[in-house]
């Protein structure tokens, strides 16, 4: 009885470790099939959620070309992006917004590099009547003037407002744009992606949400009228500029790039890049 | 009672020298193993000092960046203003609308999970079969293993949806949805612990009061429950500290308006929490600004709040402890816990009506009805992770680097990650934790220095996870130059599940008799024997709980590795501590937020994490049982 209690110590003891060694053995043991040796050289990129996803598509490709260079791609927010490359702890920083004051008296090496484009689109839910907004109706909306549909020609339902938070590139860009600097209305619902706007606005019947151009599955996007006419937005309309809410989107570094670094930019600023642009929902910026 | 422990003393049992002593080796003179001992206990006492210290090195590095705030605003502006708009112009940083949300949202947390916690707790301890007893308890466990990102994926698609319909609101995203999701996320933590506490009850109490004919309800209601109240009360202390500190899933089903509910009973009002306000706008804010010392501002306030409802809770713990488990004149604070015990509250004999079977099976339907709610809600949430999850699971997700944003490809880089990062943590927090915990209890008296360390740990507990994250980040990443890596996030991590190791391993080394330390004293035994071999084997179990529940938890966290240790994606494994890593709760973060049209990959990814959960649970719960079965032979 009292070796069994002594041994169950030791079998804890050794189950831990044997756990942590197996975990170790597991992971050195085992490279994933068709991965080529460890690569002689890294990249980190990091920051805008918006951005992430061009950078992370053309990571993929560039590994396949470059075999000898491994990119890091990670998210964290435009701030995280320009604070990394600033602090130095990654070469290469994503924003969707320009750099603010602070940020360039802080780190005043920056260089920005405009990669693409983007559009803001405002979503509803698929069950609403409505079709078309003005930018003077979105802002009194987001203002809290209409808190009905029927005050700006849609059904009767509360309209629940839903945008991003007060730290998002995207709502900056719309806070400047659309509202003329206005505040929001307090009773807005904020989420700190566009994701969680989607997700919200297909769910939810009065909501209306303002997201990217990617994310617009299973909820309705609004036309804006310019000048009274509805102005769908296609990529066709946004790469005209005819539709009216865009902006750009940028890659930070400290200093003009050198090195690998280079090399990757130069790849996203290529036909294939801008391709690669393109087919993550967002607008090349060399047709 | 416990004939065997004497053997326990004599058998030989490999110390940290390495060297096994056996009792006939034992130095005669004693000047060895006094040395042996002297620098143990010194060392111990270290380790202990280590949780005051994390405890100021975290306040510090967010004052350093929070006080510019109430130089600019006065401190008043900054507390009292009802106005949180940042980005305004001009901006405006009022936070009160913050700090009512977090009060609100946690309180009804509470008042929804104590209940619940305890109904479950008194049913796996008490009532249920051992055969039930081996199923609810590793089920209950379990649901601590599923991270807040899934929680918060849940609430946002299901959870907001019923209470817009079932209440007939404009939108769902309130208080209300805020504080189940915190009730269903506090159970686990709150029942383990509390489920430990009521076992160590001794039977000799349980028999004595049903020899003198109570029933088993009275029993458990006069005579356990009472008995248990520290653990009780440390099992809520620690569950709350998991409510107030939770970020991801708070932050996507309140709906974040920096509102005060209006009337302040408005369950369905939209709400911002601290941490929600933390989570949402840390990530993007401009390094430096004003907005960011405001943010820090924030995070110091959330300390502040912490402190002050620790320091609540150990006023009433330090209450209960002073006076005796039976005592016939409860004082108010007593009456009040007593309240958040369904039927405890100490009624008049003259004027019960009501035949005490009556009352027993009352109660007993009352705690089955908890238990099921509470196994319910882990049901659902299993078989919709189950049910969705299992056509993206193949050979390759499993042993592929991701593709396309992870809309392709597997999960193996992530898998590995969280494994070590997992690891990591427990190889850092087990050690630190399990010294502190034998220092506090083996080594010292109630000194001002261990009411320091126990008030640093209990400070720890309640410290968000995302504010472990932004000191990593500040501290780890930026301040040691690590950069973001895996060590840094398994730094971050284990400092994060530090105190749930220390505060499990203290509650199952109190509960060991003093008489079996005294019978090993009696023996020759120096301090450290004693501790090693008759106080930490019969202990095991509660260490081996608290180290579940910090797996589940560090498995699950998004938020303090999010600045620390993890990328995006990555093609190939770390192959050094100063490398990031992949992890499971970061990639089913970024699924379920910034990448539309991953939905099976998303489910997947949810999957493999509570699989992987599920197993490393599983190995310690055989241990555990195969542990226990060994002591009641002993105990019988």
């Amino acid at each position: 009885m009292t070796g069994k209690r002594l041994s169950g110590v030791t079998a804890v003891a050794l189950a831990g470790i044997l756990m942590v060694v197996l975990m170790a053995a597991g992971c050195l043991g085992s490279q994933p099939s068709g991965s080529p040796a460890s690569p002689s050289q890294q990249i980190t990129v990091t920051g805008s959620t918006t951005v992430l996803p061009i950078a992370e598509k053309a990571r993929e490709a560039f590994e396949d070309l470059y075999p000898s260079t491994r990119v890091l791609v990670s998210g964290g927010g435009s701030s995280v992006g320009v604070r990394a490359v600033g602090e130095g702890t990654a070469d290469i920083g994503m924003s969707s917004r320009d750099l603010k004051p602070e940020e360039t008296g802080m780190y005043p090496g920056l260089v920005t590099h405009h990669i693409a484009d983007d559009a803001v689109i405002l979503i509803v839910h698929p069950d609403n009547s409505i079709e078309s907004l003005t930018l003077d109706q979105v802002r009194g909306i987001y203002n809290g003037t209409y808190t009905n549909w029927n005050q700006v020609g849609g059904p009767d339902l509360d309209i629940v407002v839903v945008g991003r938070d007060s730290a998002s590139g995207t709502r900056e860009f719309f806070a400047e744009y659309v509202m003329n600097k206005e505040d929001f209305t307090k009773n807005q619902e904020e989420f700190n992606s566009n994701g969680g706007i989607q997700q919200k606005v297909s769910q939810t019947p009065g909501a209306i949400g303002y997201v990217g151009l990617g994310y617009t599955d299973g909820v309705k996007s609004l036309k804006i009228e310019v000048d009274g006419t509805p102005i769908e937005p296609t990529l066709e309309n946004i790469t005209s500029k005819k539709y009216p809410i865009t902006r750009p989107l940028f890659m930070l570094t400290n200093g003009e790039p050198g090195g690998a670094v280079k090399e990757f930019l130069d790849f996203i600023m290529s036909e294939e890049g801008q391709q690669i642009v393109e087919s993550a929902d967002y607008i090349p910026v060399q047709g | 009672m416990k004939k065997e422990e004497p053997a326990a003393v004599r058998s030989g049992y490999p110390g940290w020298s390495g060297h096994s002593w056996t009792w006939s080796e034992l130095p005669s003179t004693g000047t060895k193993r006094h040395i042996i001992d002297l620098i143990i206990s010194k060392l111990l006492f270290i380790v202990a000092l280590f949780a005051i210290l994390i405890v100021f090195f975290i306040i510090g590095f967010l004052l350093r960046d929070g006080y510019q705030i109430v130089l600019e605003t006065g401190i008043w502006n900054f507390l009292a203003g009802v106005d949180w708009n940042p980005t305004g112009s001009p901006p405006s940083f009022g936070i009160l609308p913050l700090i009512v949300g977090t009060l609100l949202v946690t309180a009804l947390a509470m008042a929804i999970a104590v209940p619940l916690s305890m109904a479950t707790a008194i049913y796996i301890a008490e009532i249920a079969g051992p055969r039930t007893k081996a199923v609810v308890k590793p089920a209950v466990e379990l649901l601590a293993g599923i991270p807040s990102v899934v929680y918060g994926f849940f609430g946002l698609i299901l959870l907001t949806d019923w209470i817009r319909i079932l209440f007939d609101r404009p939108s769902g995203s309130s208080w209300l949805a805020g504080s189940i999701l915190l009730a269903i996320m506090a159970i686990p933590t709150i029942t383990s612990v509390a489920e430990d506490a009521l076992s160590s009850v001794p039977r000799e109490f349980r028999e004595g009061s049903l020899a003198l004919g109570a029933t088993r309800w009275q029993t458990i209601r006069s005579v356990v429950v009472p008995g248990a109240v520290s653990g009780i009360s440390a099992a809520v202390i620690l569950g709350m500290g998991r409510a107030i500190g939770e970020t991801m899933a708070v932050l996507m089903v309140t709906g974040n308006a920096a509102v005060i509910p209006d009337p302040i009973t408005n369950v369905f009002s939209p709400v911002r929490t601290l941490t929600g306000t933390l989570g949402i706008e840390m990530g993007e804010v401009a390094f430096g600004s004003l907005h960011y010392h405001a943010l820090f501002g924030v995070a110091v306030v959330l300390l502040a709040i912490t402190l002050a409802v620790n320091g609540l809770a150990r006023l009433i713990i330090r209450q209960m402890q002073r006076t005796p488990a039976r005592s016939r004149a409860p004082g108010p604070l007593m009456q009040a816990v007593h309240g958040l015990i369904p039927g405890s509250l100490p009624h008049r004999a003259k004027r019960r009506i009501i035949h005490p079977k009556t009352t027993q099976k009352f109660a007993f339907l009352l705690i089955s009805i908890g238990v099921v709610i509470v196994l319910a809600a882990l049901g659902a949430i299993l078989l919709e992770i189950i049910v969705n999850g299992a056509g993206a699971i193949s050979l390759e997700f499993l042993t592929a680097p991701p593709s396309d944003l992870g809309r392709a490809g597997g999960i193996f880089p992530a898998i590995v990650g969280t494994l070590y990062l997992v690891a990591g943590a427990l190889a850092v927090a087990l050690p630190l934790g399990i010294a502190t915990a034998i220092y506090l209890i083996e080594y010292t008296a109630d000194t001002r220095l261990t009411r320091g360390i126990r008030a640093a740990v209990d400070l720890l507990n309640g410290t968000p996870s995302i504010v472990f994250g932004l000191f990593g980040f500040a501290f780890l990443v930026l301040f040691l130059n690590f950069g973001v890596s895996l060590i840094a996030g398994q730094i971050t991590l284990g400092l994060m599940v530090l105190p749930t190791i220390i505060r499990t391993t203290e509650e199952s080394l109190r509960s060991i008799p003093k008489s079996l330390r005294e019978g090993s004293y009696a023996l020759g035994a120096s301090k450290w024997q004693t501790v090693w071999r008759v106080v930490l084997p019969p202990a095991l179990p509660g260490i081996i709980t608290g180290a579940i529940l910090s797996i589940g938890r560090a498995a699950g966290e998004t938020a303090p590795i999010m600045f620390t240790a993890v990328v995006f994606s990555n093609r190939y494994l770390p192959s050094s501590l100063f490398e990031p890593v992949m992890s499971l709760p970061y990639h089913l973060f970024i699924l379920t937020t910034s990448v539309a049209g991953a939905d099976d990959q998303k489910f997947g990814t949810a999957l493999v994490l509570l699989v992987m959960v599920l197993s490393i649970y599983l190995i310690a719960i055989l241990i555990r049982r195969r542990y226990n079965r060994a002591t009641v032979i002993n105990n019988g």
